[in-house]
């Protein structure tokens, strides 16, 4: 049976999936640094600037569990590989339409040398009381999105980057990390890897007593359900407002049995869900799971909406939750 | 290019590509196809601005095939984002969606939905193919969505009956084979990833086929599939009805069993390089792949391709590879 989670009130926890919009001054920073026109530090002050703001606006709604944002990252998956020596960054490929990233290449053995997320981690928690979550991405996807010149399987892949990624949700919690995120969207892309993810997963959180989630997203859930329940962790993410719900046919059939994090907002689309829409939602999926394991979030990382878009999908979502919970 | 392999003899190995190639220039070029699309979204460039810009990728993407010794070259789906939507876009009945995972690539689409009787309202790829077929010196080979992928990519609101929306589509598809062909277009290929993933669909696939190449009487058929398992299909593959197979004998090693049974009088394309991975495949490895392909298939009715389009990769690698598929053709065919 699935723990308790060490957070007030009866559920219904409001939190976000990771990134947030870059404010201007940060893009423009960013294109100014890769230009070599400022330096890291001068960037940095920026990103940390914007971090602030964005820790001192979930403060506001409240929020009950906060990101940092994500304002010092471009790519979930580069932004490991730029860090991690065994990786390195390759040349351009498209992703879709007119959207084009750099995709990390495995060159030889996966490892670390010093933690990559705890110090950001650090500033963004001296910023607020809420806890904040420790973000990884998952040893699944990194090897699903990179090249492999160097291991003769994909899963000699992964399981290199599972230890890789165990040391630094080690080192976050460490930290004081009380609830880590680790991102596998790629898991439902393959239903015969669905085991390696599993078997990775475990590498990374059976050491951490953390509260662990993983978000998954663009899937093949009807295929991947219910084994997606055996991911060995204490949350699951997943979207819900893009499909207008349809899991909770699924889990129908076979309960959820995990923490839920419920994804209430599309973050692909400029329009903005109303409160009483959202509130629906959360209602109609209380029927299969309980407000003491549900949170309550976008459907995936905000960064490609505008800042005033993501406040108010934000704004609206904190709206149907305190609704709701009146109805409790 | 007369119907290779039927019939006369041809020399040596033939190279070709299965149909995409990067669009991103080499590292500190200008990417202007990319610049032009941002500036097309911020009202700064006009439609023509950008079909300059692609003229003139699709100049140097042939240019970059042909220099790597490729025998038949495409244009590199330079204008496409994917193989159904511009497709989706010109017919008749489709709204174009949200966008979804292609296969199991870190690449998405945008999913075609069809809401009304999908018909023909003009060629799609004919002007594209005839100003690749003016730049090129090489033969262009013209790439087709295959009906059964066409559909199974798509949501079907309209039919909501899959063989009848299949065969909607081949009936489309059929058309715009027509008209290359009528072009002076020497080869079609339909491409049919998806039916690797639905063996169930052989039999629809067979008729869907039947309808798309019907009137194509001069150019040589083609019909390609890649990513999946081909060996599910079994040889039952073989019987729909075309000039030739396209196998992608990397991603699941297992479709090399296929190649034994290839009929008599029917070509092979066989992809042998890894066109989803920057790891450079040594040419003694490739030339051991084909001398035993060229055994089993005989070298008459051999082509060998990358494994599926290139576009997966940078462009340096892309290019890189085939120079290796060509080196290693050349010393078998020496």
């Amino acid at each position: 049976m699935t723990k308790s989670v060490d957070l007030p009130g009866p559920g219904l926890w409001t939190t976000s999936v990771g990134s947030f919009p870059k404010p201007d001054y940060v893009v423009e920073a960013r294109g100014k640094y890769a230009r070599k026109e400022i330096g890291r530090d001068e960037l940095k002050e920026l990103e940390k600037r914007a971090t602030r703001e964005w820790i001192e606006f979930q403060d506001s709604l409240p929020t009950d569990v906060v990101v940092d944002g994500e304002m010092y990252r471009g790519d979930m998956v580069a932004f490991f590989a730029e860090e991690l020596p065994g990786l390195e960054i390759g040349g351009l490929v498209r992703s879709y339409g007119n959207r084009y990233y750099r995709k990390p290449i495995a060159t030889g053995p996966v490892g670390r040398e010093h933690p990559v997320t705890v110090e950001w981690w650090e500033y963004a928690q001296s910023l607020t009381e809420k806890p904040v979550k420790g973000m990884l991405t998952g040893p699944y996807t990194i090897c699903d999105w990179s090249f492999n010149e160097h291991y003769d399987t994909r899963r000699d892949l992964v399981l290199d980057l599972a230890k890789v990624i165990r040391d630094e949700a080690l080192d976050l919690e460490r930290a004081g990390a009380r609830f880590i995120q680790i991102d596998e969207p790629a898991a439902s892309t393959r239903m015969d890897e669905l085991d390696l993810v599993i078997e990775a997963m475990h590498i990374v959180t059976e050491p951490l007593s953390a509260h662990t989630v993983t978000h998954i997203c663009y899937g093949d859930f009807q295929n991947a359900y219910p084994k997606m329940l055996d991911i060995p962790v204490d949350q699951i993410d997943l979207e819900f407002a893009n499909s207008d719900y349809a899991l909770l046919d699924v889990f129908a059939e076979h309960p959820f049995t995990k923490f839920i994090g419920l994804g209430v907002v599309d973050v692909h689309n400029h329009a903005l869900e109303p409160v009483e829409e959202i509130a629906e939602g959360i209602r109609r999926t209380l029927k299969y799971i309980p407000a003491d394991r549900m949170f309550v979030d976008p459907d995936c990382g905000l960064k490609t909406r505008k800042v005033e878009e993501a406040k108010k999908k934000l704004e609206n979502i904190r709206a149907a939750v305190d609704l709701v919970k009146d109805e409790l | 290019m007369d119907r290779a392999g039927r019939g006369e003899v041809t020399m040596g190995i033939r190279t070709t590509v299965v149909g995409s190639y990067p669009k991103p220039p080499d590292e500190g070029a200008p990417f202007t196809v990319r610049k032009t699309i941002h500036a097309l979204d911020k009202g700064t460039a006009t439609e023509a601005d950008l079909r300059r810009a692609q003229d003139e990728l699709v100049r140097e993407v042939i240019a970059e095939q042909e220099a790597a010794g490729m025998d038949v070259v495409t244009d590199g789906h330079a204008r496409w984002d994917d193989i159904v939507t511009p497709f989706a876009r010109h017919m008749a009945g489709f709204e174009i969606g949200g966008l979804l995972r292609f296969f199991d690539n870190n690449v998405y689409y945008r999913r075609p939905v069809c809401t009304g009787e999908v018909e023909w309202r003009g060629p799609t790829s004919v002007a594209g193919w005839k100003f690749a077929a003016e730049t090129a010196t090489k033969p262009v080979k013209a790439v087709l969505p295959g009906p059964v992928t066409f559909a199974r990519l798509s949501i079907d609101d309209h039919y909501r009956d899959h063989e009848k929306f299949t065969l909607a589509v081949a009936r489309v598809l059929a058309q715009e084979a027509f008209e290359l062909q009528a072009a002076g277009c020497p080869i079609v290929q339909f491409d049919e990833p998806a039916l690797l993933d639905a063996p169930e669909d052989l039999e629809l696939a067979k008729k869907a086929i039947g309808v798309a190449t019907k009137e194509i009487d001069e150019a040589v058929t083609l019909l390609v599939t890649y990513f999946g398992d081909a060996k599910r299909l079994g040889t039952e593959l073989f019987s729909l009805p075309v000039d030739g197979f396209g196998l992608d004998l990397v991603s699941h090693v297992e479709s090399i069993e296929l190649t034994r049974s290839v009929p008599v009088g029917i070509n092979l394309q066989a992809g042998i390089v890894d066109a989803r991975n920057t790891k450079l495949e040594p040419v003694d490895q490739l030339v051991a792949a084909i001398e035993e392909l060229a055994s089993v298939v005989g070298p008459e009715r051999l082509t060998v391709s990358p494994s599926c389009g290139l576009e997966f990769l940078p462009r340096d690698k892309a290019r890189a590879k085939l120079q290796r598929l060509a080196a290693a053709a050349q010393k078998v065919s020496a």
